[in-house]
């Protein structure tokens, strides 16, 4: 994967910790997409998101240095992007969701003849269940790591996994009457 | 027939065995209705990856740039005021002392003071060198941000110290400034070394 975003990555790190703006710059434009991707996959808003991606390179920038090499760059880059996007839902967290809002008012009801598409579907799960789905299912993070991310336990992190499972199940009418 | 739940479903596709995993493969290799919302699940998650990236609409860039820039001058900034503090700190300890200390006072003021004046030298003799304006190398630059981090943890540890009752400062300030100083002769070695070893 370093590789593929990033050419030459061993000498650019070496540059980066030796403080060249050019290199730490060559870093951001490498690892931006992917960076906000995961990051506005787990946070409401674009700005909240821009926001992680500013906080995620500014936070590479400084602790280049410390990167140990023994995974890869973007494994790196990439866990520090998921903790700032999981510090950002646990600032807003006033804001979870409509999901339980649905459940209050009976609207899932509705949903089981409803089919939306994944994008509306993921969009849909609360802030708490589509983190886990998405550092799951795409990025590959075992529930042990999203737990240490989440400071929750790993059958907290099942759960809600597959509760957003059941959720977009039923959400994309793939649900079987048996 | 009771069919498997979402939780066993999710646990089957995991690497390790969970308790109750051989059971429910067992049920799936019998329960077609299983095996094919296991299936869907695969799917969904498979669907999940190939879902088309996002792009931000802003370049974040010259905002990251700025704070690194700004951060670089703060460190800068107080790597030069530190030379101060050591004058200062000198300063304040003449004016605690005051005009007829005790001998055992007299012996931790001259040992302060000697660390202090090393502390000093050492600072100029960095301050001199400019590190900041050179290039290092990953692991160079690593062990000098952890060095110049430790000062800075000395220097907060100092400005308690002044806190404290007169004996007591004065045994903590004496630790402390020796700490001081073993960390700034680490770091113009760190430095030194490096740039003779590059035969800069």
């Amino acid at each position: 994967m370093d590789s593929y975003l990033l050419a030459d990555a061993d000498r650019v790190v070496a540059r980066a910790r030796a403080g060249d703006p050019d290199a730490l710059e060559q870093l951001y434009r490498a690892f931006e997409a992917p960076v906000y991707n995961l990051a506005r996959r787990i946070c409401r808003t674009t700005e909240d998101a821009e926001d992680v991606l500013q906080e995620t390179f500014f936070e590479v920038c400084r602790s280049i240095g410390r990167y140990r090499e023994e995974g890869s760059l973007w494994g790196w880059v990439r866990t520090i992007a998921a903790s700032k996007a999981l510090m950002r839902l646990r600032r807003n967290k006033y804001r979870e969701t409509e999901e339980l809002h649905d459940e209050v008012t009976g609207r899932q009801r509705e949903d089981t003849a409803l089919r939306m598409d994944l994008e509306a579907a993921l969009e849909r799960l609360s802030e708490t269940s589509r983190a886990v789905v998405w550092l799951h299912d795409v990025e590959g993070y075992t529930h042990e790591e999203i737990a240490a991310m989440m400071g929750k336990t790993p059958s907290f992190s099942k759960s809600q996994l597959a509760r957003a499972h059941v959720r977009l199940r039923r959400w994309l009418g793939e649900e079987v009457v048996v | 027939m009771t069919h498997l739940s979402m939780d066993a479903l999710v646990s089957l596709r995991e690497a390790g065995q969970e308790p109750g995993d051989a059971a429910a493969r067992e049920h799936l290799e019998s329960c077609e209705h299983c095996r094919e919302e296991l299936e869907r699940l695969h799917q969904r998650a498979a669907r999940l990856k190939a879902l088309p990236a996002l792009r931000s609409a802003r370049d974040r860039w010259p905002e990251v740039r700025a704070r690194v820039m700004a951060e670089r001058r703060h460190r800068r900034n107080r790597m030069a005021g530190l030379v101060g503090l050591a004058a200062a700190a000198s300063i304040a300890l003449a004016v605690a002392i005051g005009p007829a200390p005790g001998p055992v006072e007299t012996s931790n003021a001259d040992e302060i003071q000697q660390a202090m004046d090393r502390s000093q030298a050492l600072e100029s003799a960095l301050h001199g060198y400019d590190p900041e304006s050179r290039v290092l190398d990953g692991r160079t630059a690593s062990i000098a941000q952890e060095l110049e981090d430790r000062i800075a943890t000395v220097d907060r540890e100092l400005e308690v110290a002044d806190l404290m009752e007169q004996q007591a400062r004065e045994a903590q300030v004496l630790r402390l400034w020796r700490e001081r100083v073993g960390l700034l002769d680490a770091l113009m070695d760190v430095h030194v070394t490096r740039a003779s070893n590059a035969g800069l």
